[in-house]
């Protein structure tokens, strides 16, 4: 059978038809298809992008700082704010959500990979390739200036004639194809791949919310993908979809972005849940409260985050009725994510909590979101939002939920995981220091906005006129801006000084938080092959119950070490998915073919040349390196997909040889 | 050690406490939207006040929960005991299931109700002298927004018949004014609200919320003060460079001084009689008649303008407004006279004081007028319409 399922492979393969060896150096990284490692790149650009993001909000503080401010003239400002908002939605906030799904969900499930290692870094490779490709107007002097949310008509040929929103509906292209491809390597993943035992209920609330919101990112992506390609076409080829003049109507836009975008809030906010629902219960010493409500309403809100996307055009003219239905519906919304709110309370109350760093930003995630959600409720009533809509009000909303919430997880996240990705600590003194000064100085810069949006303060606007009452909260909130900063500075300090100090000190060892989930099963860091046996899952937290069981009074007791439970590391001889040059090469295609379209067409060549080269590649590489390590198999019961793609089972595979030369 | 000192619960409920209160301070803050100034807006605050003190209710609980559980939780080192795991409570989750939910359907009702009642409109004719001819004017003026300023025009007869259709060819109007939205006290002023380019929005937040300008599109809205004075708006939609410098005002009058405005707009621009005058409108006949309108000079000749939009400020009663360039710039000193030094600056080099696309034909070009020249527009510019009273230039003056 395997015969029939072999291609004809030529004797001696070409240089490029190898699989590359590299496992370590830059060659090691650039070819990598281990999702541990493609975690760590999604990590460390969105990082990149978050500091260029950072210095974009900067320099909008500071324009804001004083009224009829001249930092920056009004042409540079509308293109600092958008890009500011594209940075940290698509280039920070999406990726390192998926930096962390992509590290952490094949642990949390016993998976040795993901389902489609090669499309994982794929992933990566077109996510930077977007990213860098919408940086890059940046250098050739056309940067998107339509805000991030691109209203048409204003984006269309007439009104924005420079090629900033064609790289900005061109980038956004590219990343949207980075996030298709790992949706669906995911929820293929989560779906096919959990450890013996291990049923959908006993996975943990992480994982849940990243399949919920890979499912998001599957629905909603080619809706913006629609958009964009309709706008495309207007700046580029003459159509008229959203202009006005030929009949269009211009909320045709409005309704395609905010189908995504609503959904896209969710998305952005639904991993830090996930981070913060295993960082709570493990630094309470109680499990979460209400596992099935966690996971119910985590599917509830991606349910309903499809049907209230009209609350961001309650103003726009679509009629009392809809913006009615809208209405309900987005009050509605709100009882899920309370829920959420409330059971990590519960979890928290009659704990013994230690406030480390990662506890205290879980717990800031639960206090800052609140004051989102509450905002959010307030602009649910479309008569009031007829006041706060396109004020700073909003602003204030979605930067409590956004940063408050999503970013604050995500660094609760980094201090949590630090250990099990890179095997020591970050220093919990800074860590703290790192968290005070971002609370302050994000409550500062923020905080003050509800009273500038209450006030009359609009949105988007580059300067403001004294004798409209703006003064001082805007110079307020400049300040906690550069507070903010230095939290953030601290964050890079900590990671450098950290890594330094690990290199003279013992490593920080098995299990350090005495934490709850199978990640935790691996030494530190993980090894590269993750697990070395599968792990018969019998319960939710299992890792948990292999250390803890209960005494006749019902007292918890321990019952192993974690030295007898967790795994040591010593199959390195697992057989691994190989590496592949071709994935960074389909992806540096990309940008040629975004740049042709915008120039030349000239362009499009080189870039379809090392697509089309990249796929013929990637179809005929060898199906893994043959003289890769092939000894050690996990003990499955043989449906699990074996990764080189001859379909072979386990026990056949031992015997065959890799079909090269 | 600073964690024993600043509790996040604490530094945030104190950082929002402060926000609540301080929000209710609002001094000089003329596009404040918590202190209404007309029925409309009125309405709006009385759902929406209330929201907010629920609001400050449920925050106070989470708050003061986050507190409970950092003194009473936190780990003192007393024990090394696990405390009871919980794994949940079944009727407790089903209760704070339900019981937002019920909370949220009760608001709904409010809210609905409040939002169909801001959707109607409930308008008496009023009784106005169009031309010495006694009208019944079933109140609405056509609210057009463009890149970067106001638009108002007044249809006497209604708008029955008056095909809106086409923004950048609208039929003529009884008035065509702009910057500032003159209307009597006490009426309920409907609101036809569209654009000539990209979507903008009007919003004059003392008197009501805002309702988005989209092109080939009307949108129904309406407005009323109670009092008469001078109300700021400001665009909240952004429409690109000048978004931020696209403002307007209404202005409301006692339903007398309002029929007086009404007969002082309706007169086409005087001859003028001084000779700088005289020659101020050569040059505007020359130079700005190519997007700028004067009733009695070129209104039966103009087009619309040589700008995207096809339209730019009807300028017969200029001099009536206290402010112009999109309502950023005080026509006038606190004490009646003219502000020569911006309009001279405004005339010699426009896009110098308000970014905009000149070349893209989209805002007011430098014209490359002399000094003298300048000073004559100015002369004939005075001429055009009669000053207002000084409190509403007082009231104008936002530095």
């Amino acid at each position: 059978m395997t015969d029939t399922m072999e291609l004809e492979a030529p004797a001696r393969p070409l240089g490029a038809y190898t699989r590359p060896k590299a496992n370590t150096g830059w060659r090691d990284w650039v070819t990598t298809i281990d999702h541990k490692k493609i975690g760590i790149l999604y990590g460390a650009a969105a990082m990149v992008f978050f500091i260029i993001g950072g210095i974009e909000a900067l320099l909008i503080r500071l324009q804001l700082a004083t009224p009829d401010g001249t930092v920056l003239g009004a042409d540079t400002y509308n293109r600092v704010f958008t890009m500011h908002g594209v940075t940290m939605v698509f280039l920070v906030i999406m990726p390192l959500a998926a930096a962390f799904a992509n590290y952490l969900l094949p642990l949390q499930i016993g998976a040795r990979d993901v389902a489609f290692p090669r499309l994982n870094a794929l992933s990566f490779w077109i996510f930077l390739a977007g990213a860098v490709f919408l940086n890059m107007s940046w250098i050739l002097g056309d940067v998107p200036d339509g805000g991030w949310f691109a209203y048409a008509p204003n984006t269309g040929m007439v009104f924005s004639p420079g090629k900033g929103m064609d790289f900005y509906a061109i980038g956004l292209q590219i990343t949207g194809i980075a996030s298709l491809i790992s949706a669906m390597n995911l929820i293929v993943t989560v779906l096919n791949m959990r450890a013996p035992g291990m049923t959908l209920f006993k996975m943990p609330v992480f994982t849940w919310m990243i399949l919920v919101v890979q499912f998001l990112l599957l629905f909603a992506v080619p809706v913006i993908t629609v958009a964009l390609f309709l706008l495309l076409f207007d700046r580029n080829f003459g159509s008229n979809f959203f202009n006005p003049e030929m009949g269009a109507d211009p909320l045709l836009w409005q309704h395609l972005f905010w189908i995504f975008g609503h959904p896209e809030v969710y998305i952005l906010i639904l991993p830090s849940f996930g981070i913060i629902s295993e960082v709570i219960p493990t630094f309470s010493r109680k499990p979460l409260f209400g596992y099935p409500f966690m996971v119910f309403s985590g599917i509830a809100i991606g349910f309903m985050g499809w049907g209230v996307w009209a609350h961001h055009m309650f103003v726009s003219g679509i009629g009392p009725i809809s913006v009615a239905a809208f209405s309900v519906s987005t009050m509605f919304i709100a009882v899920p994510t309370g829920v959420k709110i409330l059971n990590w309370l519960a979890t928290m109350w009659g704990g013994r909590i230690w406030f480390n760093t990662p506890m205290l930003f879980a717990s800031g995630v639960v206090s800052m979101f609140t004051i989102g959600g509450l905002s959010g409720v307030t602009h649910s009533l479309a008569p009031a939002d007829t006041q706060q809509t396109d004020t700073y009000y909003i602003v204030a909303h979605f930067h409590y939920v956004i940063f408050g919430g999503a970013l604050l997880g995500i660094f609760a996240g980094f201090y949590f995981w630090w250990p099990k990705v890179f095997g020591h600590l970050l220093s919990d003194k800074l860590g703290k220091w790192n968290f005070w000064l971002m609370l302050v100085g994000f409550n500062m810069t923020f905080g003050p906005m509800h009273i500038l949006g209450l006030q009359g303060m609009s949105r988007r606007i580059d300067s403001y006129s004294p004798g409209f009452g703006f003064e001082f909260w805007n110079m307020f909130a400049t300040i906690g801006a550069f507070i903010i900063a230095l939290g953030v500075l601290t964050f890079i300090v900590n990671v450098v000084m950290s890594a330094r100090r690990a290199r003279h000190e013992p490593p920080v060892g098995l299990d350090p938080w005495d934490a709850r989930s199978l990640e935790w099963f691996t030494p530190n860091p993980t090894p590269v092959h993750n697990f070395d046996d599968d792990i018969q899952v019998e319960a939710l937290d299992e890792f948990w119950h292999r250390k803890y069981g209960e005494d006749e009074n019902g007292k918890v007791v321990r019952v192993a070490s974690a030295e007898e439970v967790c795994q040591d590391g010593s199959a390195t001889d697992t057989h691994l998915p190989s590496p592949s040059y071709w994935p960074v090469v389909l992806a540096a295609g990309l940008p040629f073919v975004g740049l042709g379209l915008i120039y030349t067409l000239w362009l499009c060549v080189p870039g379809a040349v090392l697509i089309l080269m990249a796929i013929y590649g990637w179809s005929f590489e060898p199906v893994d390196d043959p003289d890769g390590p092939h000894g050690h198999h996990h003990d499955h019961g043989g449906d699990e997909p074996v990764d080189d793609g001859s379909g072979a089972t386990p026990a056949e595979e031992t015997a065959e040889e890799a079909p090269v030369g | 050690m600073i964690t024993k000192r600043l509790h996040p619960g604490w530094l945030a409920a104190l950082a929002s406490g402060a926000v609540l209160a301080l929000s209710g301070c609002a001094s000089d803050a003329p596009l404040d939207t918590l202190e209404p100034q007309g029925p409309i807006s009125r309405s709006i605050d009385s759902l929406s006040d209330p929201i907010f003190l629920v609001a400050g209710i449920v925050f106070v609980i989470i708050f003061g929960a986050t507190a409970v559980i950092w003194f009473k939780f936190r780990d003192d080192h007393s024990t090394d005991e696990f405390p009871e795991q919980i794994h949940g409570n079944f009727r407790v989750e089903i209760g704070w299931t339900i019981g937002p939910a019920v909370i949220m359907a009760v608001i709904a009702v409010f809210a609905v109700i409040s939002h169909f009642e801001l959707n109607s409109s409930d308008r008496t004719d009023i009784q106005v002298a169009v031309d010495g001819t006694a009208t019944s004017w079933d109140p609405e003026i056509v609210v057009v927004g463009q890149q970067w300023w106001w638009e108002f025009r007044y249809y006497f007869d209604g708008l029955d018949g008056v095909d809106l259709s086409d923004p950048r060819n609208l039929p003529p109007a009884d008035i065509v004014t702009a910057n500032q939205m003159v209307i009597p006290t006490g009426s309920e002023i409907g609101l036809s609200i569209t654009s000539r380019d990209v979507i903008h929005s009007f919003w004059i937040p003392a008197l009501n919320g805002k309702r988005d300008a989209v092109p080939r599109r009307v949108s129904p809205w309406k407005i009323e003060a109670d009092v008469p004075g001078l109300y700021f708006g400001q665009c909240t939609e952004f429409c690109g460079l000048s978004h931020s410098r696209m403002r307007m005002q209404t202005v409301a009058m006692e339903p007398a001084d309002f029929q007086a405005w009404v007969d002082r707009q309706m007169r086409p621009a005087v001859e003028p009689n001084r000779a700088a005058a005289q020659r101020g409108r050569e040059i505007f006949e020359g130079q700005c008649a190519r997007c700028h309108v004067v009733n009695g000079v070129n209104d039966d000749t103009s087009r619309g303008a040589d700008l995207v939009a096809n339209a730019a400020p009807n300028l017969t009663h200029l001099m009536s407004r206290t402010t112009y360039a999109g309502g950023i710039f005080n026509l006038y000193e606190s004490d009646g006279t003219l502000n020569r030094p911006q309009l001279e600056a405004w005339l010699r080099n426009a896009p110098a004081e308000k970014p905009a696309y000149a070349e893209g034909r989209r805002g007011m070009p430098a014209i490359g007028l002399s000094e003298g020249q300048i000073d004559d527009v100015v002369a004939y510019l005075q001429t055009l319409g009669e000053t207002p009273t000084l409190d509403i230039i007082a009231a104008t003056e936002v530095e």
